[in-house]
């Protein structure tokens, strides 16, 4: 059967190539590439880090479900910055040194403005998946972020406000005076406020560890406010809401972006009732991605994605986004690291990505060009257990 | 090595700088005194670093401030000028901040120290705990000290982190010969016989006010020098630094190293630094099982806590205690 | 308006009372500051809102875990405490005993009881996560109004209707403590061994148990304080008691150390003198409460309701 031999040396020969093949891609298989995550796990902004990293998880699965960059699976090295400068930096300068491509951090502006210098220094892309004090972008080259500074968003909350109760006149304005998130929206707030031609009452500020509002209540509730604007986090905004309500507060309220998760709903419960809020995210935008990264997070999650995850399950697709169209121009297997980092950076910036935040492009410094914002009003439940955000605008 | 310094160049200068802030607070301990303002001045020593460097006293454009106030603040600009970008900041220039910091501090720790250092124990630990909580609601209202977000963008002296080590490690070397050698001056074992005894120390013609004020001065002085030093090596500065936590934290570095010598607060600063850091780093090691792994990653901060716990039951005196000379180095002719 | 801040500085105040007491509590047998209070305080909070069969969220060990049963809210309140008040003992036999049978300085048992406090909080992370929790609405006084008005309609006084339960709550442990302390049997055995606890124990007082009883009634007594935060602010994470560790100790030195009435009116001052910052200044509010906190002390260096030191010769 001369036959038959040659076609079994055929196969041979075929199978060989296969398994050599085979180890060749597997060999790819193990070695994934590895993007940093450096964010709050531990201390008491871990509320904030939490949702990240839950963020930053389901991109990893969902883009490694779909064939990671070209082939080839992503890997998140997670470190935990704790709360703290220090803390930022071990993370940043562990990750630099085990060679991750990139890294999506700090959770803290402060934390950024500590620890993105030695990235920028050491020329590893940063994404930051939460800052949005003036000034990140401007650290370096290397420094990109996805979570846009508030000023498009704050305008957007007033004139919806303004929809709802045209006769608005006078506005008591709050904000968490230790929080930078909180600091850098109040002054957008205000300043559309007072362009607005509206009155302005004294700023009332509190911080982010207080949990009674009511000496700053009495302050501004006597001068009948029809509207209050609240610049704080989950904990302390959400608090603040219910003492406004529970002391007879009757008007509109605005929360600004750190009250834009369902970690209010559980402090002021019935009361979050109708709050307006300004967002960088919404889960009811209706795309592709965002359908398919709601849908993931609810599975596991048993709620609607907060804008802190979606900001880093953004973070991650760029990263992943970035390096496909790099290894399409130059294999990434051809590139050391230093490269990569570099290569990676400037296609980084130049990239346009549609997100579950919607359409994203960077301008030259990193800064983020974010197409669509939204305002949502929260609905509770009638029990004040569980509520959703109903996009107005 | 290469490696290992590019990793752990940051955390070694860290101890550094959390043992010169452990001293710190010992000099007050040394005399019996439990201050916990050395956060405080740390701050504050800080925010003299960043705001010189980064020039935030510089009048906003087309302001101006009232006269002699004005030519003040040109001046300071001739003498701190901008740092160009990609130019190193001048260590001559940062050792003068740190000289500025030191010497205000000092100074407004005289003022604080003179009343506040006639309370004892645990009250004098809460008038210093206030003095903190006061500088960090003063620096978040202030606009010279940029709010919560803080002075950020401060120049650097050297290219990487472990190059502080020139600074850094010269710094601890002098204030721990310092500390060791005021044990055993006429100056030093006054303060001891304060701890000791206070009405015994009076008695003997010590002036305890003197003494107490000075040893609090000298304490500020080395917190308001680390703090120029540290607002360099971090990058950026805010009312997040020296805070309560900060003043408990130093307190445990000096409590579990051993209160009794000025060896005590070093390694306790070293272990307490680098703990949760060495935590970080076992996760890593290959070929401990997953699940440990795991553990060490997310509940390292629940291991160092049982760790502080735990070894002040194996080391009631603190790590390090003066027996532990006196069995090596034979007798000192103490007591 | 002076009478609504003065008001809302009693229902500021009532939260730094509750908290304080369990705190003072120890202080005043022991002579040790326990940083672990706060994270008794939380646990508490915790301890009720599990016993309530409330489902954990999706994070940590315990993710969507929940009791079999669920005990009503004051039910679970008093349970919770016992627990809150049994952990208490465990950490005095694991800890605080040990130390004090090794003559350990003062400080160090604060470092240790700090050490116990960052671990509690860490575990509580790790077991149910960051995210924030609370009790059903209308848990406590189910049909209850929001909030009192004591005032008249134009001249409102209003306080919210959970910080009139911390108040009242706060009150009776007040009562009950100092009831138990200066009436009984018991009460005065703890009094001895505050004073002298070598003398006390030769004179046939069992230390070690009255101050395990010690621990129990703090650690109960937090826990309540902690639920009822719990109730008025929501769990908003592990750190709820930790963030009331700075102000607690303000509040126990002001109103002087060990005292247990001080640790009320101590946190009802606090409270007033917040409220009653200017609106103009409401940023310096924090610096102010503690300014003169400095110059109280400077002035009455054993607090308001404290003994004066004695001077030892």
């Amino acid at each position: 059967m001369r036959f038959s031999r040659k076609f079994f040396l055929l196969v041979l020969v075929l199978t060989l190539a296969a398994l050599v093949g085979l180890q060749l891609t597997t060999a790819q298989d193990q070695a994934p590439i590895q993007i940093g995550v450096a964010v709050a796990q531990t201390s008491n902004v871990a509320l904030l880090g939490q949702e990240q990293v839950i963020g930053a998880q389901i991109a990893e699965a969902f883009f490694n479900e779909r064939g990671g960059v070209n082939g080839r699976p992503i890997q998140l090295v997670l470190q935990d910055t704790a709360g703290d400068e220090a803390g930022a930096i071990n993370a940043f300068q562990t990750l630099i040194s085990a060679n991750v491509v990139g890294i999506l951090g700090p959770t803290l502006s402060q934390q950024a403005f500590s620890a993105d210098p030695l990235a920028e220094q050491a020329g590893v892309p940063v994404l930051a998946p939460s800052n949005t004090a003036k000034g990140i972008p401007e650290i370096g080259e290397f420094i990109a972020r996805v979570s846009a500074p508030v000023a498009v968003v704050a305008p957007n909350a007033v004139a919806a406000a303004l929809d709802i109760n045209p006769d608005i006149k006078t506005v008591a304005v709050f904000y968490a005076q230790n929080d930078a998130f909180a600091t850098s929206e109040t002054g957008t707030f205000q300043e559309t406020v007072t362009a607005r031609g509206l009155t302005l009452l004294p700023v009332q500020t509190f911080q982010t560890t207080d949990t009674d509002f009511s000496a700053q209540i009495t302050n501004v509730l006597p001068s009948n406010p029809e509207l209050v604007i609240i610049s704080g986090l989950a904990a302390d905004g959400g608090n603040l809401v219910k003492q406004l309500r529970e002391l007879g507060y009757t008007g509109l309220i605005i929360g600004g972006n750190g009250l834009n998760t369902s970690n209010v709903f559980p402090v002021c419960q019935a009361l979050c009732d109708g709050i307006i809020i300004a967002q960088a995210y919404s889960y009811q935008a209706d795309t592709e991605i965002n359908r398919a990264f709601v849908e993931a997070y609810t599975a596991g999650q048993g709620k609607n994605p907060p804008q802190f995850s979606a900001q880093a399950f953004a973070g991650i697709q760029v990263f992943v986004e970035a390096l496909t169209r790099l290894d399409n121009v130059i294999p990434l297997e051809t590139l050391d690291v230093a490269q990569t980092r570099a290569l990676l950076n400037a296609f980084i910036l130049t990239g346009r990505y549609d997100t579950p935040l919607g359409t994203l492009t960077f301008t030259r410094d990193g800064e983020i060009i974010q197409a669509q914002f939204y305002v949502a009003q929260i609905d509770m439940a009638d029990d004040g257990q569980t509520g959703q955000f109903v996009f107005i605008r | 090595m290469n490696d290992f310094i590019n990793t752990y160049g940051f955390l070694i200068i860290s101890l550094v700088l959390q043992a010169i802030l452990a001293l710190s607070m010992y000099l007050p301990l040394m005399a019996g005194q439990l201050s916990l303002a050395t956060p405080g001045f740390y701050a504050i020593g800080g925010y003299v670093a960043a705001i010189l460097s980064v020039r935030t006293f510089l009048p906003a454009s087309g302001t101006t401030f009232p006269e002699p106030l004005q030519s003040f603040v040109l001046w300071l600009g001739t003498v701190f000028p901008a740092t160009p970008q990609g130019q190193a900041f001048p260590v001559s220039l940062l050792l003068v901040e740190m000289l500025i910091a030191g010497v205000l501090c000092g100074l407004l720790a005289i003022i604080v120290g003179l009343p506040a250092l006639r309370l004892r124990g645990i009250y004098l630990a809460l008038a210093t705990i206030a003095f903190v909580e006061i500088v960090r609601v003063v620096s978040l209202n202030l606009p010279i000290t940029g709010g919560s977000i803080g002075i950020f963008g401060i120049p650097q002296p050297y290219p990487t982190k472990f190059e502080f080590a020139w600074i850094a490690v010269p710094f601890l070397v002098i204030v721990a010969l310092f500390v060791y050698r005021l044990e055993r001056v006429r100056v030093g074992r006054a303060l001891v016989s304060l701890r000791e005894d206070e009405l015994a120390a009076a008695a003997m013609g010590i002036n305890p006010t003197y003494h107490k004020v000075l040893a609090f001065t000298l304490g500020a002085v080395i917190a308001g020098a680390c703090g120029a030093l540290s607002a360099h090596f971090i990058n950026t500065w805010n009312a997040r630094q020296g805070t309560f936590d900060a003043s408990i934290l130093i307190l445990a570095y000096v409590i579990i190293g051993g209160s009794r010598t000025w060896l005590g607060p070093i390694v306790g600063a070293f272990l307490l630094t680098a703990l949760p850091e060495v935590l970080r780093g076992a996760a890593d090691v290959q070929g401990i099982p997953t699940f440990l792994a795991q553990f060490l990653k997310d509940g390292r901060l629940i291991i160092f806590g049982l760790l502080i716990a735990f070894s002040t039951l194996f080391f009631p005196q603190g790590l390090i205690t003066p027996n532990l000379f006196k069995r090596r180095g034979g007798s000192e002719g103490e007591r | 308006m002076l009478a609504q801040q003065l008001a809302n500085g009693l229902a500021i105040g009532s939260v730094y009372a509750i908290f304080a007491l369990g705190y003072t509590l120890i202080f005043s047998i022991l002579g040790i500051i326990n940083f672990a209070h706060g994270a008794i305080f939380t646990l508490g909070a915790y301890f009720t809102y599990t016993l309530m069969g409330l489902q954990f969220g999706f994070n940590g060990l315990l993710a969507q875990q929940k009791l079999p049963f669920g005990l009503p809210f004051w039910v679970a309140l008093l349970v919770g405490a016992v627990i809150a008040g049994l952990f208490g003992v465990f950490l005095e036999r694991i800890i605080f005993r040990p130390l004090r049978a090794r003559g350990a300085d003062p400080l160090l048992t604060l470092v240790a009881s700090l050490g116990l406090a960052v671990a509690i909080v860490n575990i509580i992370q790790y077991l149910v996560g960051a995210e924030t929790y609370s009790y059903p609405s209308g848990a406590a006084l189910p049909g209850a109004p929001a909030s009192v008005n004591f005032g008249t309609t134009e001249a409102p006084v209003i306080i919210r209707t959970a910080q009139l339960i911390i108040i009242a709550v706060a009150v009776l442990i007040l009562i009950v403590l100092t009831f138990f302390i200066n009436r009984t049997k018991t009460g005065r055995a703890l009094r001895a061994v505050s004073e002298d606890a070598t003398t006390s124990s030769l004179l046939g007082i069992n230390t070690n148990q009255l101050i395990r009883l010690t621990f129990f009634l703090s650690g109960f007594v937090g826990g309540v304080a902690g639920t009822l935060v719990g109730l008025n602010v929501g769990i908003t994470g592990p750190y709820l008691g930790i963030s009331f560790g700075l102000k607690g100790l303000a509040v126990i030195v002001l109103g002087g150390l060990g005292s247990i009435p001080g640790a009320v009116v101590g946190g009802l001052l606090i409270g007033i003198v917040e409220a009653l910052v200017p609106a103009s200044l409401v940023s310096y509010r924090d610096a102010l409460a503690f300014a003169i906190l400095f110059i109280v002390l400077l002035v009455r260096p054993q607090g308001l309701l404290g003994r004066p030191l004695i001077q030892k010769v």
